[in-house]
């Protein structure tokens, strides 16, 4: 094992299905080096949410293995993994997921309080990451008082709160308009340098993919394309 | 805890649901306050009285004797012994009264008065007359109210006494008596000595009764002049075995219905619970992924069940006081046959009928939490966040 990579994926098979059964992952090998800024791209149905969801622990697969960093995360507890995606993982969804009675601060608040930090140090980190996205200003709107743009900065903000390793977004600019996108873009690149976090991006836009440092293409749950951009 | 935190907002954001929820818990507890408040007025009332109008120990012969010999020994001895008030001797034997056409079998007592008075209060039920009357060796007597209706005899008029073994005598009524119990037609006092003689057995009697400062204490009593004495000591508690069990056995009855009430209430919160699990299964799906554990999203839900239900509790118990006070304060004619000298609803206000009822409302809605708060808990992350 080497200290380069921070997951290694071996063999990763997941069969949906208990009738009809359907290999959403067939056979994956990836390994993904710390700090890397990179970016799943497929057709709908290729298995790149299904592979997402092994990276973020959210899902089993049928199997093989996932080391994070070292640590074969598929033999962990349900007690382990919550941890786990607690501590090393932050998580960018299409749709923001914010708890909708908790205003921005809270929002951001709420995976360091989960970690078992104090309220009263909790606040003040979320505030500083929350300056960093651009929302020093909003910390007291709730949601529904955010544009789509805003809300998706305040979830970017959660899933750095905790300063993981690795941050997974799924389409995390897919409900927003080509500005909106390329500003979010541009604010995960800029994390991304600041922090040496390892990002993980699936996305169909191909124009966003292009940026990234390397693009990894599924087709029918297999790697179909594993290459690395020198933009 | 942010789960507290989770779980206060939850319901703050469904405002209209949880205070329906709220409401129907409040009402079980309240009515069921007010239930066991009743419960409580009639038991005690129950209870007071029977402490009130009956020898807190009676005292008979030893077994296959008819009559306690030497009793004033007895007398004295039971009066040593902690706690005791008072003693009277009764001499009790069946007679017939009659009143020109009209005759009537009662248990007639013979008693000492003034001994008899200070173990049960007998002039309280005294309608006419005096009870000190009996006093007077001579014969007089005093009735119950129906008895004397059945006999159709006034103040004053003489009745017959037919006793086994003696010839006629004739009894001046110089009171009547009014218990509201079934002994208003069956039973006649008179003077013990007076009774002595006409049985002509000599100076004994048939039994004793005992007045304590503690009735609770009687039974402890009762089995130590048994023991010690050989003569056949009951205490109330004893005598009253089958009431008081019964009494006790309606208790269990009603629980029944508690239960059933407050599983009515319960299916409010688990209603309210359930649709907010349903309306938040992507916040919960990404608890879940932010690294909340299942027991976490677990205890969320649980003790969402748990503040509906103590704010429920809380107002229900402020509802049930107000109620059973008001209930209390109403002046509602309860006829003498039931209890005696009773205007009012018997209504008992205990702190132990708020805890019961608080800590079996919320145990009932805890319950009611668990099937949302394990639905919540076993979801799929994935399938959560998704089906969004």
């Amino acid at each position: 094992m080497s200290d380069k990579y921070i997951i290694q994926i071996k063999n990763l098979t997941k069969i949906f299905g208990n009738g009809v059964e359907i290999k959403a992952l067939d056979g994956v090998d990836l390994d993904i080096v710390r700090g890397e800024f990179l970016s799943i791209i497929g057709p709908s149905g290729s298995g790149k949410s299904t592979l997402l969801n092994q990276i973020g622990i959210l899902d089993t697969p049928t199997s093989g293995t996932i080391l994070l960093n070292g640590v074969d995360v598929t033999k962990m507890s349900d007690k382990e993994r919550s941890r786990t995606r607690n501590k090393e993982l932050g998580f960018i969804f299409q749709y923001h997921h914010l708890l909708p009675d908790f205003n921005a601060l809270e929002n951001v608040m709420i995976p360091l309080l989960i970690s078992g930090i104090k309220s009263s140090q909790a606040r003040e980190v979320a505030r500083k990451v929350l300056d960093e996205v651009g929302l020093g200003d909003r910390m007291k709107h709730r949601p529904n008082q955010l544009s789509g743009g805003q809300n998706q900065r305040v979830a970017i903000a959660r899933a750095l709160a905790n300063k993981p390793s690795i941050v997974i977004g799924d389409e995390p600019t897919g409900n927003l308009d080509s500005k909106a996108s390329d500003n979010i873009y541009e604010l995960l690149r800029q994390l991304n340098s600041e922090h040496s976090q390892t990002f993980i991006l699936v996305t169909h836009d191909e124009g966003m993919a292009a940026k990234t440092d390397r693009i990894i293409r599924l087709v029918d749950g297999r790697v179909a394309e594993n290459s690395v951009n020198f933009g | 805890m942010f789960e507290l935190d989770v779980a206060t907002r939850h319901i703050k954001s469904r405002r209209r649901q949880t205070l329906f929820s709220i409401i129907a818990v409040a009402m079980a507890v309240g009515i069921i306050i007010v239930f066991m408040s009743m419960m409580s007025g009639y038991m005690s009332i129950l209870i007071d009285s029977t402490i009130e109008n009956q020898a807190h120990i009676t005292i008979m012969p030893k077994e296959g004797e008819d009559y306690i010999h030497l009793y004033h020994g007895l007398e004295n001895h039971i009066y040593r012994q902690e706690g005791v008030e008072a003693v009277s001797s009764y001499f009790q034997g069946e007679a017939a009264l009659q009143h020109k056409h009209n005759a009537e079998g009662v248990l007639l007592y013979g008693i000492n008065p003034e001994d008899e008075k200070r173990v049960v209060n007998r002039e309280k039920y005294i309608l006419a007359g005096e009870f000190t009357s009996l006093e007077n060796p001579g014969g007089r007597i005093i009735l119950g109210y129906k008895l004397a209706n059945n006999l159709d005899v006034e103040m004053g008029d003489s009745v017959k006494a037919q006793i086994p073994g003696a010839k006629p005598t004739d009894f001046t009524i110089t009171g009547i008596f009014q218990t509201g119990t079934p002994v208003d037609e069956t039973m006649a006092f008179t003077n013990i000595e007076r009774l002595q003689d006409l049985y002509g057995v000599g100076n004994v009697v048939t039994g004793m009764g005992v007045r304590m400062s503690d009735a609770y204490v009687a039974d402890d009593l009762a089995n130590e002049i048994d023991r010690e004495t050989g003569y056949d000591a009951v205490s109330w508690i004893e005598q009253n075995a089958k009431i008081l069990n019964m009494m006790k056995t309606s208790e269990m009855m009603v629980y029944v219905f508690y239960i059933i009430i407050f599983g009515i209430s319960g299916f409010g919160i688990a209603n309210v619970l359930i649709m907010i699990v349903m309306e938040k299964v992507g916040e919960i799906g990404m608890l879940m992924a932010m690294g909340t554990s299942r027991r976490s999203i677990m205890l969320i839900f649980l003790l969402e069940a748990g503040i509906l239900g103590m704010v429920g509790v809380i107002i229900g118990c402020i509802l049930g006081y107000a109620a059973s006070l008001a209930i209390a304060s109403i002046a509602i004619p309860i006829p003498p046959e039931m209890y005696s000298g009773m205007n009012h609803l018997p209504v008992v206000i205990e702190l132990k009928n708020f805890i019961t009822a608080g800590i079996f409302a919320m145990v009932i809605n805890i319950i009611a939490g668990v099937f949302p708060a394990r639905r919540a808990s076993k979801m799929d992350p994935v399938e959560a966040i998704y089906s969004v």
